[in-house]
């Protein structure tokens, strides 16, 4: 039983990881940017301080009331993050689409995953 | 003939009923049946002669209802009463409430361009109205002055102060002074050039325009090295204050742009200044600048009180701030000679502040930040007090002010302009230093000495207004959510009461068919809970509602 619960669990944590690989973070990158993760976290961090500080909080610390603590964002939903940024949202979240590029949101979205670590 | 002129009589009694005049905004401070100014009179006292509720009775105060704004925002508007109703703003609508039953009457939605919070600094906030000759005035987050029909919210004119793209947002409540709507702007960070605008009260016209950074020409000009004037900030975001005999406005100032003070050396008038205005004109009567150079973003802009105290056993017309830098400063109003000076919470930036030159001494932890040192300082980038409008009470001859209890990391840094950026030259990282103890006081403050006659601790600090009454109570609000009475006498607790989310409202007390009404808003959200990253806020929920309170009918 024990054997069996343990394999099940490390099969599912194999398959969230498979899953996170492929929706988080090996999506083709946009031309521009840059090809080390490090690179591109730091990046994500100088434009999160830039444009999303004011209302996210500094580092992602926020306490979540009124604007959505970026620590939660599902670390496999690249899509949904892209679109957010890009296009706003609910009419509270402003659309980005004009001000940064594919690049910049790609090293945001680096940045957020490291969920401020 | 009678038939015709009962009918004339009777079309003109709507707006007269309507219709609140120059000389009602004059006397709103005494005026106990309505609350028709920002800060409940033209001096910004927010002190009420009403004494129904006193701290021996207010344990008994009870809800009488709460209105949804439908907006979880942070609300920081102060609501204005005018013949039983209320008049009340967020960032997304203006509303007219019945006072008594908490019914709408009406609700005019505010649209703003999605782009818009991209420019916005602190909070997705509106500040309140004004109320003139049957119009409700306020300002929009995409810059814009609206003037509605108060019977029926309908639009009648629209003003657009400047393109908000790069950097420039509205929240203040506007002012009337002499007939003139007076307004102000927020951008300081985002290398915006900021200013202060009059505008017609019928038609809307632009009347005037002052900028708070002086351009080529104009005197102070020189206080700007090569181009930076053109980014310098000095917003103006909160309502003057006004002294109608003497006929003048006054205005506070905010920081200059960017924080690293390395890139604009000189004073940066009229950053963090006192700016006393004509208000048929806009002309600067006089100024006084409270940090000049400022590195530490201390802001001024807050509340401007008016008082007449004795000062030296002479009776003197003053202009009170507790100012972002830590001191508490007294002026004279009729010339802006400075008439004191002193700390009303932990200062290390400035030893004092010279009186006879009315410049602050700096301390050699200013030095070491302007040399590009990282440095602790007192007060923080967030001040001794942030916006939050603290009160006087002229009996008592004391201001009850939420006060900050925490320092900051400062370390300046290169900073290159592109607008619609912000632009700050400070490092972000690590910012505050907090305490072990309390974050902030409610502190009852003698002008004069800055010293408190009490003060009373919170740990999660109150970013409320304060009001105060003859009753000998004091009304703030907490992060967390409670509206709470004190003594004016000892800072004691007397009560308290849960609104369901945090306060960063104003509140405001009237008299009604005899009964006295306190009001807040209530709804959680602006710079605190954005960038302090005190989690122990998390189980605070949004949701912007309007309480309003009266003592329990046995």
């Amino acid at each position: 039983m024990i054997g069996r619960g343990l394999g099940g669990v490390a099969a599912l944590a194999l398959a969230l990881i498979a899953g996170r690989s492929a929706a988080g973070d090996d999506m083709p990158r946009p031309a521009g940017a840059p090809d080390s993760k490090a690179e591109r976290v730091q990046s994500g961090r100088a434009l999160y301080a830039q444009h999303c500080s004011h209302c996210h909080g500094f580092g992602m610390v926020n306490a979540g009331n009124v604007v959505p603590d970026l620590r939660e964002f599902p670390t496999d939903n690249k899509q949904r993050f892209v679109d957010t940024v890009t296009h706003g949202k609910n009419n509270r979240m402003p659309p980005w689409g004009d001000v940064l590029s594919s690049a910049e949101i790609d090293a945001l979205w680096a940045y957020v995953r490291t969920g401020g670590k | 003939m009678k038939r015709v002129l009962a009918a004339a009589v009777a079309a003109l009694l709507p707006l007269w009923a309507q219709a609140q005049t120059a000389g009602e905004l004059t006397k709103g401070a005494s005026d106990q049946h309505n609350v028709l100014n920002y800060g409940m009179g033209y001096h910004l006292q927010r002190f009420s002669l009403i004494d129904q509720i006193n701290k021996d009775n207010v344990k008994d105060l009870v809800p009488v209802w709460n209105y949804s704004y439908d907006d979880n925002r942070s609300e920081e508007s102060q609501p204005l009463v005018y013949n039983s109703v209320l008049y009340v703003t967020t960032n997304s609508a203006t509303m007219a409430v019945d006072a008594k039953s908490g019914r709408q009457i009406w609700k005019t939605k505010v649209d703003y361009p999605p782009e818009t919070p991209r420019i916005v600094c602190c909070g997705i906030i509106n500040r309140g109205a004004a109320l003139f000759d049957g119009k409700i005035y306020r300002t929009t987050l995409d810059a814009n002055v609206v003037a509605l029909d108060a019977k029926t919210g309908k639009e009648v004119w629209r003003q657009n102060a400047i393109d908000f793209k790069t950097g420039y947002s509205m929240t203040v409540a506007p002012l009337v002074a002499d007939g003139v709507i007076i307004t102000g702007v927020s951008g300081a960070e985002f290398g915006t050039r900021l200013f202060i605008d009059g505008w017609d009260a019928q038609t809307g016209q632009h009347l005037w325009r002052t900028y708070t950074i002086p351009g080529p020409g104009e005197p102070g000009h020189e206080t700007w090295p090569g181009d930076t004037w053109q980014h310098g900030g000095g917003s103006t975001w909160i309502t003057g204050s006004f002294d109608p005999e003497l006929h003048t406005v006054y205005w506070g100032i905010g920081n200059p742009g960017p924080f690293n003070a390395a890139v604009r050396k000189g004073d940066n008038l009229y950053t963090d200044s006192i700016l006393a205005l004509d208000p048929k004109t806009g002309k600067i009567k006089w100024h006084y600048q409270f940090s000049p150079n400022d590195p530490f973003d201390y802001d001024s802009v807050a509340e401007m009180i008016l008082a007449d105290i004795n000062v030296d056993g002479k009776p003197t017309k003053v202009v009170m701030d507790a100012n972002r830098n830590g001191f508490f400063y007294v002026l004279d109003r009729t010339n802006g000679r400075l008439l004191a000076a002193n700390p009303y919470v932990n200062v290390n930036w400035a030893s004092r502040i010279d009186l006879e030159t009315g410049r602050p001494v700096e301390t050699e932890i200013t030095a070491r930040a302007r040399a590009g040192e990282k440095v602790t300082v007192f007060p923080s980038i967030m001040g001794g007090k942030n916006w939050e409008p603290m009160s006087f009470n002229p009996q008592k001859g004391l201001a009850y002010a939420n006060t900050l209890n925490f320092g900051g990391h400062y370390k300046a840094i290169a900073v290159e302009y592109k607008a619609g950026d912000w632009y700050l030259g400070m490092d972000l990282a690590d910012l505050w230093d907090w305490p072990n103890g309390p974050r902030g006081y409610l502190k009852a403050i003698e002008p004069m000495t800055g010293k408190a006659k009490w003060e009373t601790p919170s740990d999660i600090p109150r970013f409320s207004g304060v009001l105060s009454t003859a009753g000998n109570v004091v009304f703030s609000g907490q992060l967390t959510g409670e509206f709470e009475a004190f003594d004016a006498d000892t800072g004691a607790k007397l009560w308290s009461f849960q609104t369901g989310s945090g306060i960063e409202g104003q509140p405001i007390t009237w008299e009604q068919d005899g009964v006295q009404y306190v009001a807040v808003s209530s709804g959680i959200g602006g710079v605190y809970s954005i960038f302090s990253g005190d989690e122990r806020l998390k189980g605070v929920p949004a949701g912007g509602s309007l309480w309003v309170f009266a003592l329990h009918r046995k």
